[in-house]
């Protein structure tokens, strides 16, 4: 069912454009050019994430804070192989994208593991980065209780995850 | 932490720092190119979706509900907010936040603190209230993935219900009216 979604989805979108007279090879092309340069501004960050985060696990410091955590996690039904994850994904997405890969290849993508850090990958965002960005072009000094209940959303949004994951 | 590690690192095992960080450039350069792919394909898919301005109409349908969440705020602004949502729902991130810091400066009116409407918006934001996770499904795609979408309804529910809940706590925290909390 959800594997004919995309595809789906996909025809009605060009049948949409086929029916409004829009030329939707012209605009595929024109999005997809972007994809390069959005690529090559990020790849700096990326490979610098990738870098730390490599040097933060070798050192064994991860290990030693996801142990911490692990029984907090169980409790409220997060399998501790994601707590790193789950930790890095309000501070930053390629960070995020990093430790979802090594899941993949660690555990599979079709394991339960691999579903959940999918979800919780998809369905919340960078808090610390969103917040900054928006309140940056204001006058705004005190954001007041914004990043308590986004962070609260977020622990929310990664119980649900997991929930969910178990019947699919 | 980073700089944690590296001493950690230069205590134990000093000789595989350069190894580690050599070989992490290296997976990071192959997640690029992954991901030139994955973003090619999906921002191609959003452009036909932007040309056909579906984000437009899609904001018309949120107007209402807009107007009810956010209480009483100028038109330009309002629409800023609604094409903000609607580009998010889509997933034209890209496309979001340039309307979400204009709708930003629109509810800007020049306080120290941040009022309600403000709070209501970043926290809306930084739930992600993506429908498609492109990226995610692209990357289970590569990963040789037997069903790269099957995460879709999850991923729809665990969304939406702590943006929902984002939004209560906001509403219920800061009153209508009341213009600093």
């Amino acid at each position: 069912m959800a594997d004919l979604f995309i595809p789906i989805l996909i025809a009605l979108i060009l049948l949409y454009a086929l029916i409004k007279g829009v030329d939707a090879y012209t605009a595929f092309v024109n999005g997809a050019k972007g994809a390069l340069p959005l690529m090559a501004s990020l790849m700096p960050f990326i490979i610098a994430m990738f870098v730390a985060v490599e040097l933060f696990r070798n050192s064994g410091l991860s290990a030693y804070l996801c142990n911490l955590l692990a029984p907090v996690f169980r409790v409220i039904g997060i399998p501790p192989e994601i707590c790193e994850l789950t930790l890095i994904r309000p501070f930053s997405s390629n960070a995020a994208y990093v430790l979802l890969r090594d899941v993949f290849a660690r555990y599979g993508v079709d394991s339960y593991i691999g579903k959940c850090a999918s979800v919780i990958m998809g369905s919340s965002d960078t808090i610390f980065y969103v917040s900054s960005i928006y309140f940056s072009c204001t006058n705004v000094k005190k954001t007041l209780l914004t990043i308590p209940i986004a962070l609260i959303c977020n622990v929310a949004c990664a119980i649900i995850a997991c929930f969910c994951c178990r019947f699919i | 932490m980073i700089v944690a590690s590296l001493a950690i690192l230069c205590v134990f095992a000093p000789s595989t720092v350069v190894g580690t960080m050599m070989e992490a450039a290296k997976m990071g350069v192959s997640m690029c190119i992954e991901f030139i792919g994955i973003y090619a394909v999906w921002m191609g898919i959003m452009q036909v979706l932007d040309d056909c301005k579906l984000s437009h109409k899609l904001s018309k349908i949120l107007s209402r509900p807009v107007q009810y969440i956010f209480g009483k705020t100028d038109e330009e602004t309002e629409k800023n907010i609604c094409l903000n949502i609607a580009s998010n729902i889509i997933g034209i991130g890209s496309a979001a936040t340039p309307y979400g810091i204009k709708a930003m400066q629109g509810l800007d009116k020049g306080d120290k603190r941040a009022t309600r409407a403000m709070i209501m918006l970043v926290v809306i934001n930084s739930t992600g209230i993506q429908l498609l996770p492109t990226t995610v499904i692209g990357m289970r795609a590569i990963a040789g993935s037997v069903s790269p979408s099957c995460i879709l309804w999850p991923t729809i529910v665990s969304t939406f219900l702590p943006t929902i809940l984002g939004v209560l706590l906001v509403a219920l925290i800061y009153k209508k009216g009341k213009r600093n909390g």
